[in-house]
């Protein structure tokens, strides 16, 4: 007779909560990040639309210090966002072989870090010049 | 054999089930005398030698390539053969069996369900067009083989899925290992069974589980990447689905 009695140990239940797993669930809750901004944005755009008073009530929020903090945060989990994306993308893509070698995985994510940093920097003056000029 | 007069001894903390007698694992201790040059691997061969002849564990090679002696050392999972008790010294050491395992006695896990897994993603070169032998040799360029190389160094010792929290919370989830296996003979330029692979892979239980914590490939003892082998299979996986809309043997 068989003596073989598998046992199964549970999963931890807050396995997230914890080293290595909690980069892993930081960066996932700042994609919410990114989504309360498009919500604001959102806003702005409803405010907009139901008129004058409306958009100005909706300036003077993004005026206040509570809204600054908000945005200071947003930001702070959007760059931080950015960064570990980035970190994560030569996971999700083909090997690169250049010359019959192939390409690192940090030469990957740095050149992508530089091109995203790089062109919203160029996004944010084109945005001022255009406000300048206009 | 290490000396046994080694005037240094560092506590292993081994979680011991033998299914005849346990309702549940419980952990026993041992003290070892060590060495600065003793491995995990090691120490417990030498509680089998001469504490507890009853203690099980797999092993063979004693040198990270035969991936039988993977383990949690200390919560991680390791191959106990490359860990060494000098880096973990003089603290207690825990040892337990692979997490996300079920576990057959001691350190020991049950490991049917994985190499079923393995054969069935078609674990070999499925050429585009057979040639016989007059036509000659499948030909590949050092650059072709680049691509999938990495892939082809893994040695099934699981520590991959030991480490993925979406295995342990869906068993049926393909998961890292296998992952990286399809992925070593789908992008092998003398292939041609890409598309029977990504029938295998759709869904929940295929590559779909995965949500790209990454951790599988940080404890791969052979710098396998197996995140990236899942990783890259999701957008495949993703064109497959889009694409068998359009073609229309599939349409039901």
């Amino acid at each position: 007779m068989s003596e073989s009695r598998p046992y199964l140990r549970a999963q931890p239940r807050h396995w997230w909560a914890h080293s290595p797993y909690r980069a892993y669930t930081i960066r996932e809750l700042s994609g919410v990040a990114l989504a309360l901004y498009a919500a604001i944005l959102l806003a702005g755009l409803a405010s907009l639309a139901r008129g004058p008073a409306a958009f100005e009530t909706y300036r003077q929020f993004l005026a206040s210090p509570l809204s600054l903090l908000i945005h200071l945060l947003l930001l702070a989990a959007a760059v931080w966002h950015m960064w570990t994306w980035f970190q994560i993308l030569p996971k999700t893509m083909p090997k690169l072989v250049w010359r019959g070698r192939l390409i690192r995985q940090d030469v990957m994510s740095l050149t992508a870090t530089v091109v995203a940093v790089v062109c919203s920097l160029l996004l944010l003056s084109l945005f001022i010049l255009v406000g300048a000029y206009l | 054999m290490p000396e046994m007069t080694a005037p240094k001894t560092i506590e292993l903390r081994v979680l011991r089930y033998c299914p005849s007698r346990d309702s549940a694992p419980a952990f026993g201790s041992f003290q070892v005398p060590y060495t600065d040059d003793m491995s995990v691997l090691q120490a417990l061969q030498q509680i089998k030698a001469t504490l507890d002849g009853s203690l099980a564990f797999r092993w063979s090679c004693r040198m990270a390539v035969c991936g039988s002696c993977g383990m949690m050392i200390n919560g991680e999972p390791r191959l106990a053969c490359n860990t060494f008790l000098r880096d973990l010294a003089p603290d207690a050491v825990t040892i337990e069996p692979l997490q996300n395992f079920p576990i057959e006695r001691d350190l020991v896990v049950t490991v049917g369900d994985f190499v079923k897994k393995i054969e069935s993603i078609y674990p070999y070169v499925m050429p585009k067009a057979p040639k016989t032998i007059e036509q000659g040799t499948y030909l590949q360029t050092p650059a072709e083989m680049e691509a999938y190389a990495s892939f082809a160094d893994c040695i099934n010792c699981m520590l991959c899925y030991a480490a993925c929290p979406q295995f342990g919370a869906n068993p049926d989830f393909i998961g890292p290992g296998a992952m990286a296996l399809l992925q070593r003979y789908s992008s092998d330029s003398r292939d041609g069974g890409q598309q029977a692979r990504l029938d295998r892979i759709r869904g929940e239980d295929g590559v779909w589980s995965c949500t790209a914590v990454g951790i599988c490939s940080e404890v791969c003892p052979k710098q396998v990447d197996p995140a990236n082998a899942v990783n890259q299979n999701k957008s495949k996986s993703a064109l497959d689905f889009f694409l068998s809309r359009l073609r229309k043997e599939t349409v039901s």
